[in-house]
């Protein structure tokens, strides 16, 4: 087993990168969100990944200075493009451009690893990244990056923010503005190529939004907005390692889906801590008829679904079944009841036959006499014969689960439909009075 | 005149027609044309059928065969067949829909065309799963790597030899002796290599994917735990904690990694133990220098044998 200062010496890094990650992601998640161009960021992740598949193609590795440099052509290319459309947004929603930068990059980004070996495992890594094994040199390069241009945001922060909100303000003329706009897309496209061959896409998008949108969500003021936004992110990412070390998930998802959570925290905290005494217990209201109202949603799908096709998939049951320890034996007779425990049993000894011969096997290729060709054909056709009796077993529990299933139809089907239904009407009952109400 | 014309024109309809009419039989042995799946497997066809074959492989040297997606081309390549080899065991089960657009009844399993080279291996690691797998990872009935064990291409290569034979029974003869003349050449690599490998038998290992089996089988070495926990999907940090842990614990030597996968997480683990990461070709020419099916285990041999003697045996 392994221990928990294992965990901490393998997430430690990880973390650091996260950290650092998180610190200049929001900052510019803040300017993103004020500029309304969170999918043109995505898009611009996704040519900054294009660039780092280019390079890689061309035989650089992604972290290289050559693979730096591809994708951050890459990535200014496209910056320069969506300032161009910014000028057609006239004719078409500057929205339709954005969808196909991202579209035809994600696809170009698959042609052209198309032959290249690795080329599936790197798409995939490339959208999930490898955080987990980022190594001590590449987090110090970030931090160093990201401190030089955190400080010459800090210098520019006046009209830099000025332009994030208004966006083209009063006073400047037009050659500030673009410069200044040049500027700012220049600094993110550094920051969002550095962090994509080690975050991934998916991580990178979600480490400049959701953590600004959490901050937003209880301030306008930048330093608050900030603050919360640092913390909120740097404990999402805390929380996603843990999460993927302790349930055994891939990292870079499970810190996307981490800070998916923090902010549906944040959200539920806003409407249930952070608004008047009043309004308080009216959201608790809402909220917890809306989740009585979805449970009981659910128990009238799968009520309904029991009854059409009892035989079928039935993902409710079996998350009761597995709940409650209750399996489907309540419906059937003793003899069908033995048929299906035996059967549970005999799955059991088989599988572990099939095992006690792979480990006889595989200790014989470095221990003792090796086996011979013809010993390890007969632990072959062994091992196929379990498996076949194993497939047989299985089936027997299938059948006997739809025949438990096809008996709780009704019994089970008619009374869960009932309750849902008395119950949704009941949750509804104010809609429903105000209707008869007006008919009559 | 005229006559002189039409005699003519006649003459070299003729000459044409009997040019036309001789053309198949011209070139006594037609050269087979073989499809393998992999290239592996097109590298034994070659050294069976020497001359009389042309060989094409479908998943090119160094992509992955358990993650390759068949294009519009291969199409053409199988339509030109006049034999399929493949790998078998659900490892190149793209193969089947392939078959099957082209309709081809030869072709298709069972077919007189259709060579499954898993045929009367001795297999390992039986699995309870149907031929096509969950997932579309390929090991699917067994674990299909088994030309990485040099024995089981002398029955890799006996079936070679009777299909080629049934197709081009004139050519029996130069088949047999070519097919016995790289048993030969096998015979004495084979001795070559356990000479060099035996000072390492026991010998711990960690493996990227699960594609020694049969190797560590024949040489004697014992892989103990794998980095991807199922093909295809990166190790989360639990299971590399876990690595790490067993793998200073059972005193492992090197990590075992394929071409192309993705290195960060051997190199990590490799980084934590300080044992060297050796990076092995599973396919014929998926690394250089491993050009043919001799050459891939002379390369695979010298670079385990150099990493583990590194530190002494």
């Amino acid at each position: 087993m392994t221990t928990v200062s294992d965990a901490f010496a393998l997430l430690a890094l990880p973390f650091a990168a996260a950290a650092v990650f998180v610190l200049m992601h929001a900052y510019l998640g803040v300017h993103v969100l004020r500029r309304r161009i969170v999918f043109a960021d995505l898009a611009l992740a996704q040519l900054s990944a294009l660039g780092a598949t280019v390079a890689f193609a061309s035989g650089y590795a992604a972290t290289s200075a050559a693979g730096f440099g591809y994708a951050l052509l890459f990535t200014a290319l496209g910056a320069a493009l969506l300032t161009l459309t910014r000028t057609l947004a006239r004719y078409v929603s500057q929205e339709a451009f954005v969808g196909i930068v991202y579209v035809v990059a994600t696809a170009v980004t698959i042609l052209v690893v198309d032959r290249a070996p690795q080329g599936a495992e790197h798409v995939k890594k490339i959208l999930i990244g490898s955080i987990l094994t980022v190594e001590p040199a590449d987090v110090a390069k970030f931090a160093a990056l990201y401190a030089v241009i955190g400080v010459l945001h800090w210098l520019a922060r006046r009209p830099l923010l000025a332009l994030s909100g208004e966006g083209a303000p009063k006073g400047r003329s037009r050659a500030a503005v673009w410069i200044w706009d040049l500027a700012f897309f220049l600094s993110f496209a550094i920051v969002v190529t550095s962090s994509v061959t080690t975050a991934g896409v998916l991580l990178v998008f979600s480490l400049l939004i959701v953590p600004a949108v959490i901050g937003s969500i209880f301030s306008d003021q930048l330093r608050v907005v900030l603050l919360i936004a640092w913390s909120a992110g740097i404990a999402a990412c805390a929380a996603g390692l843990a999460a993927s070390y302790t349930l055994d998930l891939p990292t870079g998802a499970a810190m996307v889906v981490a800070q998916a959570g923090f902010l549906l925290l944040a959200g539920l905290a806003k409407i249930l801590l952070f608004v008047g005494i009043e309004q308080r217990s009216r959201n608790r209201r809402i909220t917890l008829d809306a989740l009585a109202i979805a449970a009981l949603i659910a128990l009238l799908a799968s009520s309904a679904w029991l009854m059409i096709v009892p035989t079928g998939d039935q993902p409710m049951l079996a998350l009761v079944e597995s709940a409650t320890g209750i399996g489907p034996t309540r419906f059937l007779g003793a003899g069908e009841r033995d048929a299906y425990e035996s059967a549970a049993r005999d799955l059991v000894r088989f599988q572990g036959e099939v095992d006690r011969l792979d480990a006889l096997e595989k200790a014989a290729r470095y221990e003792g006499t090796p086996l011979s060709d013809d010993e390890v054909r007969r632990i072959a056709s062994y091992q196929k014969t379990f498996n076949e009796m194993t497939r047989g077993e299985r089936f027997v529990q299938e059948i006997l689960r739809a025949k438990a299933q096809t008996r709780a139809r009704w019994i089970i089907g008619v009374p869960g439909m009932l309750v849902a239904l008395a119950g949704l009407l009941w949750l509804t009952r104010r809609y429903w009075n105000g209707y008869l109400a007006i008919r009559r | 005149m005229r006559a002189g014309l039409l005699g003519l024109v006649i003459g070299a309809a003729a000459q044409l027609a009997a040019l036309l009419v001789s053309l198949p039989a011209a070139p006594a042995w037609a050269a087979v044309n073989v499809v393998a799946t992999t290239t592996d497997l097109a590298a034994l066809v070659s050294e069976v059928g020497g001359n009389l074959v042309t060989v094409e492989s479908i998943v090119p040297a160094g992509v992955d065969p358990e993650a390759f997606e068949p294009r519009p081309g291969d199409l053409g390549k199988l339509r030109r067949a006049d034999l399929l080899v493949r790998v078998g065991l659900g490892y190149d089960y793209w193969l089947d829909a392939l078959v099957r657009q082209i309709d081809d009844k030869r072709l298709m399993r069972g077919g007189e065309a259709n060579l499954d080279a898993s045929t009367g291996i001795p297999l390992l690691e039986i699995r309870g799963q149907s031929v096509v797998n969950e997932g579309g990872h390929a090991h699917g009935v067994a674990n299909p790597h088994y030309w990485l064990d040099p024995d089981n291409a002398i029955t890799i290569t006996a079936n070679i030899a009777d299909w080629l034979v049934r197709i081009a029974p004139a050519q029996r003869e130069q088949i047999l002796a070519n097919r016995a003349g790289f048993l030969t050449r096998l015979e004495a690599a084979r001795a070559r290599w356990s000479t060099i490998l035996a000072p390492y038998a026991g010998t711990k290992l960690i493996a990227y994917h699960n594609s020694w089996p049969y190797f560590a089988r024949r040489f004697r070495l014992d892989v103990i735990a794998f980095i991807e926990p199922k093909a295809g999907v990166a190790p989360s940090p639990a299971h590399l904690a876990r690595m790490i842990s067993t793998g200073s614990k059972a005193n492992v030597r090197a990590i075992l990694h394929e071409p192309y996968e993705p290195d960060d997480a051997s190199r990590l683990v490799a980084r934590k133990l300080s044992v060297p990461m050796v990076r092995l070709a599973i396919s014929v020419g998926s690394i250089e220098g491993t050009s043919d099916y001799l050459a891939l285990f002379d390369y695979n041999v010298a670079k385990l044998a150099k990493a583990l003697g590194a530190r002494g045996p």
